[in-house]
């Protein structure tokens, strides 16, 4: 990585679909600035898009007029996006993604989170939404 | 993401360009299940230019997939690039969906 410390990005965007792209195109540019590389950064870009496709379809039930909060911390010991919405609470024991020998539509984008990062969390503390806490960390200053 | 319809060799292709996400996916299924619901086979599906797919990008040519095989037809992509070959490899769906380089090799398989 580049000697940049400790960097911290925040946007908010709308919940409709059409923001997702935007999502996709901060996510890869942070993490380029991190030094991820490129085929990590896919992963991560593809896991954000995921988790904020999830609050927009589950937490806010397709309902565009809500906001979605993302803030990204880059620092030596890894990338950590978290993810704040205000809509229903997930049902953690519902999410699991399916079998992936089974072939039918859904259940991919937990996967796809899980392949990205480490550390996945919501946090409880929060009353009203959801706070998705996703880390990549990074070993002796190398992405795993 | 945008979507051209051609003929080749008497069947039909759909070029799919740009993204496919939550967004765009459902002008996608639209246009699968008119080809579904017309019965047409062998579908081919041009992925030269599709640089991003999500999970409902990928949810949608499953239910695709399961809307041409439920009349015995089939579809047949050609031309994916290697990080959305990744994605198919990684679902396991390399193995469910007919996946050929060029458009000749899907149109001549049998």
């Amino acid at each position: 990585m580049a000697d940049i410390g400790r960097l911290i990005v925040n946007i908010k965007v709308p919940s409709h679909p059409k923001y997702l792209s935007l999502v996709r195109t901060v996510t890869v540019k942070v993490a380029e600035i991190s030094g991820m590389p490129k085929s990590v950064r896919e992963h991560v870009k593809l896991a954000v898009d995921e988790a904020c496709a999830n609050v927009i379809r589950h937490a806010y039930r397709g309902d565009p007029g809500k906001s979605i909060g993302l803030r990204y911390e880059v620092t030596e010991k890894g990338f950590e996006v978290v993810i704040d919405d205000e809509g229903r609470k997930a049902e953690l024991e519902k999410i699991k993604g399916r079998d992936l020998g089974k072939v039918k539509p859904g259940g991919l984008g937990t996967h796809f989170i899980r392949r990205a990062f480490e550390i996945i969390k919501f946090d409880g503390r929060k009353r009203k939404g959801n706070r998705l806490r996703l880390i990549r960390q990074r070993k002796d200053g190398k992405w795993r | 993401m945008e979507i051209n319809i051609r003929e080749y060799e008497g069947g039909k292709v759909i070029a799919v360009s740009g993204e496919i996400d939550l967004y765009s996916s459902p002008l996608l299924r639209k246009q699968l299940m008119v080809f579904v619901k017309k019965k047409e086979s062998p579908l081919l599906v041009d992925f030269g230019g599709v640089s991003y797919i999500d999970s409902s990008g990928i949810a949608t040519f499953v239910e695709g997939l399961k809307g041409v095989m439920s009349f015995g037809g089939r579809m047949k992509m050609f031309g994916i690039r290697p990080a959305i070959m990744e994605i198919f490899s990684f679902s396991k769906l390399d193995k469910v969906f007919e996946i050929y380089g060029t458009i000749d090799d899907a149109a001549d398989s049998r």
